[in-house]
């Protein structure tokens, strides 16, 4: 399925994806200057399949799919994916495809809309991640809603002449920084 | 494409899975106890299910199915992802199942180690990798045994039986192979002996 809209601080905001963003994502993950952390960048996916993709996930019953819009412009997609509704536990992750504007917190925004989701409406007991070492920035951005690291798989991949560990994290409700609670929830008139 | 071939192991063998394991492969993903001590390979279904789901099995590129028997006798399956493109050549297990019947006799501690020496010694992988309930202490014992090193643990991951069991992630890396198995478990006798 597709989450809501979810409006966050600084023009950030989560929000179904649409077709133009899924060719949008396709472009975006054959691109050097993102996938450093990301995929082999090579893919079956086309532009010409992405109605084909967007049906797929959005009738998917075990993963919740965003864009990240930012000031107006689709830049990325985050989501929880995998969700054993069993044990209530899912994976998360997120991309940020557009390396002109790395360092803004577009990502450490999104993973805190994401997460409030996930613990105020989907009830989820446990979400987990894997994320390279080296991109301190997406496991700083995670670890600020809650994850903490859990291990590291050695080795991972092999980028440039070097291998790259890989940081495995987790977060629970109860990790979430309270006073970090975005709106609608934090707001007197939600309901409880 | 990815139905496993015969790998003999001393006791028990993996040989490519057939139509007729599919009521065997239901009846173990009924099983609490199946359920209980890891992931199961799909929900119970009706045989026309199950039969699409060895078809699509078979067109899977990367991972690999087999059947695990003894002495005839159909006991088990194992299933595994083998590739490695951006990272080292690798085998990750995603089921291992046994029957509970046949719990406790020495199998999968024989099929597992036949498995493992089709990976390093056959495929030449550089590592295998899986993730286990924490309290599978059968399994936790299989994978000390042939080497392998918990490098994450996850909390709380599982529910079953009213609470949550945690998951630990446990890879082997080629040379700890070599070490304990790699003069005493090979596939074919060297070739220069054979000769």
């Amino acid at each position: 399925m597709f989450g809501p809209r979810l409006v966050g601080e600084n023009g950030i905001e989560l929000r179904p994806p649409t077709l133009e963003d899924y060719k949008l994502f396709t472009e975006f993950q054959m691109q050097p200057e993102v996938t450093r952390f990301w995929g082999p960048r090579f893919s079956t996916e086309t532009v010409a399949t992405a109605e084909e993709r967007l049906k797929r996930h959005l009738e998917s019953s075990d993963s919740v799919s965003w864009s990240i819009v930012y000031q107006g412009e689709t830049v990325g997609f985050t989501g929880v994916f995998d969700i054993n509704w069993a044990s209530r536990d899912g994976e998360t992750g997120i991309f940020i495809g557009r390396h002109d504007l790395y360092g803004r917190g577009i990502a450490s925004e999104a993973v805190r809309l994401r997460m409030a989701f996930i613990w105020n409406e989907l009830g989820l007991h446990r979400t987990h991640n894997w994320i390279a070492l080296a991109n301190r920035g997406s496991w700083r951005a995670n670890q600020k809603s809650g994850y903490s690291q859990i291990g590291t798989y050695p080795r991972s991949w092999f980028r440039s002449g070097e291998w790259f560990d890989e940081w495995l994290g987790e977060a629970f409700p109860g990790t979430f920084p309270t006073d970090k609670l975005p709106s609608p929830w934090r707001d007197e008139k939600h309901p409880k | 494409m990815a139905l496993g071939g015969v790998i003999r192991g001393k006791r028990t063998t993996l040989r490519i899975p057939t139509e007729d394991d599919l009521p065997a492969y239901s009846r173990w993903m009924a099983d609490l106890r199946v359920r209980r001590a890891g992931p199961i390979w799909h929900e119970p279904a009706m045989p026309a299910t199950w039969k699409e789901r060895l078809k699509e099995q078979a067109k899977e590129q990367r991972a690999v199915l087999w059947s695990i028997e003894t002495e005839g006798r159909l006991i088990g399956l194992a299933r595994a992802r083998v590739g490695g493109l951006e990272s080292p050549p690798s085998a990750h297990i995603q089921h291992f199942i046994i029957d509970p019947e046949e719990w406790r006799k020495g199998y999968g501690w024989d099929a597992a180690l036949a498995l493992h020496r089709y990976f390093f010694d056959y495929l030449d992988l550089k590592r295998s990798s899986t993730e286990l309930r924490a309290d599978n202490a059968a399994a936790l014992r299989i994978v000390e045994k042939l080497g392998y090193a918990e490098f994450g643990r996850g909390h709380q991951v599982y529910y079953r039986d009213g609470a949550y069991v945690d998951e630990s992630w446990v890879l082997m890396e080629r040379p700890t192979w070599d070490e304990r198995f790699g003069k005493t478990e090979r596939e074919y006798v060297p070739f220069g002996e054979a000769r």
